[in-house]
């Protein structure tokens, strides 16, 4: 396959020598990954940002008693990385696992960094990626702190609209801090005003 | 008038389960490597090929999932299979019997074995048709035609060769049971050995076969066996086909409804917006509701 939406994510987002683009694009490592295998395991450092070409990944973790809590989603056109374990070369926390047969671009850490220290175009969008990441999970935390279960599952539809079609309802559940049942009563009384308005 | 000829007759293409309970070979789009309009306005085929399953105390199955702008037809040769959907409906499925279903504007639904089949395991061999919806309809009510093999008109073929059962459209100037948006024929052929069934179709219909049972040879010339599929050209109208044993055909034929296809998932529009408001409205719970346990 010959076709990358790293590519075209990058050069539609940053103002860029499309060459200088396609030439570290091309030495990218692009793996294919069955459903149900991992790309990071707990306890493993970390070595790359994950581009997602096609599938979907799940970014999780496992508590003392076996449940599962999940951080991310990350469907195509979505980046995914265990900062902590990548940047401070510490054993990561997490797992990363394919929840459909998926492609990926694997990108070392160290090529956003160098990128980034030869063209200020790229560093100014690098910046932007972590600001608009940052934002992201600072929302998330104040909806695990604060919001209902229908607020926090209106958010979640709004990030990941074809989701729902394509996990199962116990997953959203676990992203959305919430239990599977309280899921399936936000939905219900969704879909009960949504009738009483028509 | 002119005969219509055999494009290609293609092998049953490596199988997938849909949910754990539906085994099958994707015939329309992936198996003709021709996408959604080759066949339009039928759109989408998966077949069950005759499968033992083992008994089950869990019924296997898909779960909930939603549906918009086309008909679903579900096609029981062997088994059975309960539905529910999110309008309150339901039924069964059994062997023979047809359930065509307008998703058109939305309905979520579910479909499982039927519970004393899960529990007795036994062959399972169904189709699975996507007959796609005129713009103009795509978000009409949505409604069921639950037929039962009783109630499809059958026409008996001369000198005893076997008898043609029409799910919909018309044969031999019999009308078939089920009602439809645009012109479509679907028929069963049941062919003793050695019976032969004459069809005709406008050149312009896109035409198709599926040999369920039995072997068949079509127009003298091209011998089709269990499980494989038939796509016909565009020239000519007239086909024959002939039974080397005992067989049981599908048979399709539809005028093309000629309009953009834009399909994603269980949503099949005729744009890509049309296609980010049917994920809205889905998770908006615009579709309804309904519990995922059977």
């Amino acid at each position: 396959m010959n076709s990358s939406n790293l590519k075209t994510f990058l050069t539609s987002n940053v103002d860029m020598d499309e060459q200088i683009i396609r030439e570290h694009i091309e030495n990218l490592k692009k793996i294919q990954v069955k459903k149900g295998n991992f790309l990071l395991r707990q306890g493993d450092v970390c070595k790359h940002s994950f581009f997602v070409e096609e599938g979907l990944l799940k970014y999780y973790s496992i508590d003392e008693k076996g449940k599962q809590h999940i951080l991310q989603f990350a469907p195509e056109g979505w980046f995914v990385v265990d900062r902590e374990s990548a940047f401070f070369n510490q054993p990561s926390q997490y797992f990363i696992e394919a929840l459909e047969d998926s492609v990926v671009t694997m990108i070392d850490v160290d090529m956003f960094a160098s990128l980034s220290l030869h063209n200020q175009s790229f560093a100014l969008f690098n910046n932007k990626l972590l600001h608009n990441h940052i934002r992201h999970l600072q929302n998330r935390i104040n909806l695990l702190l604060s919001a209902t279960a229908e607020e926090r599952y209106l958010d979640f539809i709004r990030i990941y609209p074809d989701l729902l079609l394509r996990v199962p309802q116990t997953l959203v559940a676990s992203y959305l801090g919430i239990t599977p049942e309280s899921l399936s009563r936000v939905r219900k009384d969704l879909a009960t005003k949504k009738h009483q308005k028509q | 008038m002119a005969i219509k000829n055999v494009v290609s007759v293609m092998a049953p293409p490596e199988p997938h389960f849909v949910g754990d309970g539906f085994r099958v070979h994707n015939f329309i789009p992936q198996g003709s490597r021709t996408g959604m309009y080759r066949m339009d306005p039928f759109i989408m085929l998966d077949y069950n090929s005759a499968h033992y399953f083992e008994p089950s105390a869990t019924p296997r199955g898909v779960g909930v999932h939603p549906h918009r702008g086309f008909e679903t037809v579900t096609i029981a040769y062997k088994g059975s299979v309960a539905h529910h959907d999110s309008s309150g409906g339901g039924g069964v499925i059994g062997e023979g019997d047809v359930q065509w279903m307008t998703a058109a504007s939305g309905v979520l639904h579910k479909e499982y074995h039927e519970e004393q089949f899960s529990k007795e395991g036994g062959w399972f061999q169904m189709v699975q048709l996507w007959v796609n919806l005129p713009a103009r309809d795509k978000m009409s009510a949505p409604k069921y035609q639950s037929i039962t093999k009783d109630q499809i008109p059958r026409v008996a073929l001369p000198d005893g060769h076997g008898e043609v059962a029409m799910i919909a459209g018309a044969y031999m100037d019999s009308k078939g049971a089920a009602d439809t948006f645009t012109p479509v024929h679907l028929y069963n052929a049941f062919l003793h050995k050695g019976g032969r069934a004459d069809f005709s179709f406008p050149v312009s219909y896109n035409t198709a076969l599926l040999v369920v049972e039995g072997s068949i040879v079509i127009n003298d010339a091209e011998t089709v066996t269990t499980d494989h599929f038939v796509l016909f050209g565009n020239a000519g109208e007239d086909f024959h086909i002939t039974a080397s044993e005992d067989a049981v055909v599908l048979i399709m034929s539809g005028e093309p409804i000629k309009e953009n296809i834009v399909a994603h998932g269980p949503f099949v529009m005729n744009n890509q917006q049309e296609i980010l408001q049917a994920f809205d409205d889905y998770n908006q719970g615009k579709f309804g509701y309904l519990e995922d346990q059977v």
